[in-house]
């Protein structure tokens, strides 16, 4: 996934705290801009927004009116991470900061126009890439976490049978069922391909595989068009990290090993004809 | 009217009368104490510049975060002497909350009369 650095916007205006906020709403008029670093001697020391201005006397200073604590995030920050900054805070704009220097600004805007390449067109779902960039984020956070791969069973014989149309509105279905069941505070729900879906989830590992119980019964149970019996098989893979030192580095490692163990689980339980296969907790090591 | 007339006209006399006000510019201009209405014309960081380069080291600036009504009071530090800061500022406020709105900037002008009572063995 791109970076924000990938995505700001590098044309640069501040102001001094000193100055007016009407000369403030003159430059973000002229330049159509809706906010502008409040810098003091090289510093970053406040932002001022179109939201600032409209509920500020014009005669103020910038330092009057200006929000001081900025939110900031550093140019290697994933798209994914911008976002979760701007929900978490509310905001529509993050200053791009490189070792106390600015480098530029980004917009929700930009980083919703970005994310959206990372959504599956068919279902709505996040698409892999942002699985993964979600994944290895709370792996780096120092989050357990646990994949749970689903493969609907024999989705070939249905495209066969009633056509690629009707197979899509069944993956559409099967994305609001999954949609419906995840917690999104606890759940990353992504459609990994074709007829896969993926969920990282921070839920302990026995909690994970009763939630992939769970998540297999929501497909027996539900009445499918047509009468059309459609099942899903379950994977699930969750590992003790305690060989692990440094999760920034090896968070790539993990993930790839997770996600390759539960979709090789989800494998063996449909050969077995079970519901859901766990691969028991792994220790990982350091990679050396 | 012809073009031979209007080059031939008079231009109207104009004149101008000056009325001047003059009166002694007050040093400090906040008086005692100063209130800052949230939204008024000026806000903190103007006030400490302004009363820096007027009357530097005289007056201190306080933020008032919990209020409804002002962010700032810029109080004259020799009252402090004679009055615990919270004691005077809570009064204060209170009376300007009862007359100011937010847009407001109110300057009070505070006598303040200690009273004692003391005994000595004769």
């Amino acid at each position: 996934m791109r970076m924000v650095k990938n995505i700001m916007n590098q044309e640069l205006f501040t102001i001094d705290p000193l100055a007016g906020v009407s000369r403030a709403a003159e430059i973000m008029e002229h330049f159509k801009i809706g906010c502008l670093p409040v810098v003091e001697d090289g510093k970053l020391v406040g932002i001022i927004t179109s939201r600032d201005i409209r509920k500020t006397h014009p005669n103020r200073l910038i330092a009057d009116a200006m929000t001081r604590d900025v939110i900031t995030v550093p140019p290697t920050a994933s798209i994914w991470e911008a976002n979760e900054l701007m929900e978490k805070y509310g905001i529509e704009r993050l200053v791009v900061v490189d070792k106390k220097s600015i480098m530029g600004i980004v917009t929700k805007a930009q980083v919703i126009a970005e994310l959206n390449k990372y959504i599956d067109s068919l279902t709505n779902l996040n698409g892999v890439r942002v699985f993964y960039e979600r994944a290895c984020q709370l792996v780096k956070e120092g989050h357990e976490i646990t994949v749970i791969f689903l493969d609907m069973d024999d989705f070939g014989l249905i495209n066969k049978e009633y056509g690629h149309i009707y197979g899509d509105s069944i993956i559409c279905k099967a994305a609001e069922i999954l949609n419906k069941i995840v917690d999104k505070n606890r759940d990353t729900l992504c459609r990994y391909a074709g007829d896969e879906f993926a969920i990282v989830t921070t839920r302990p590992l026995e909690d994970a595989k009763e939630f992939a119980f769970q998540l297999v019964n929501a497909f027996t149970n539900e009445k499918w068009p047509e009468e059309i019996k459609v099942t899903v098989s379950a994977g699930v893979a969750g590992g003790r990290r305690s060989g692990i030192r440094n999760f920034n580095e090896n968070s790539n490692y993990i993930v790839k090993n997770l996600i390759n163990m539960a979709s090789l689980a989800s494998t063996k339980a449909k050969k077995q004809k079970r519901p859901v296969v766990f691969v028991e907790a792994v220790d990982f090591r350091e990679i050396v | 009217m012809s073009s031979k007339e209007t080059s031939q006209s008079i231009e109207p006399l104009r004149k101008a009368d000056i009325a001047i006000k003059l009166s002694e510019f007050e040093i400090p201009p906040m008086q005692d104490i100063m209130l800052v209405g949230k939204k008024a014309p000026i806000g903190p960081e103007a006030v400490r510049q302004m009363v820096d380069a007027i009357s530097p080291g005289q007056y201190e600036i306080i933020r008032l975060n919990d209020q409804e009504i002002f962010e700032a009071a810029v109080i004259k530090k020799s009252l402090l002497k004679l009055l615990p800061k919270e004691k005077l500022l809570s009064v204060v406020i209170e009376e300007g909350n009862r007359i100011a709105s937010e847009n407001m900037v109110v300057k009070a002008q505070i006598n303040i009369t200690i009273h004692i009572s003391r005994m000595v063995d004769l």
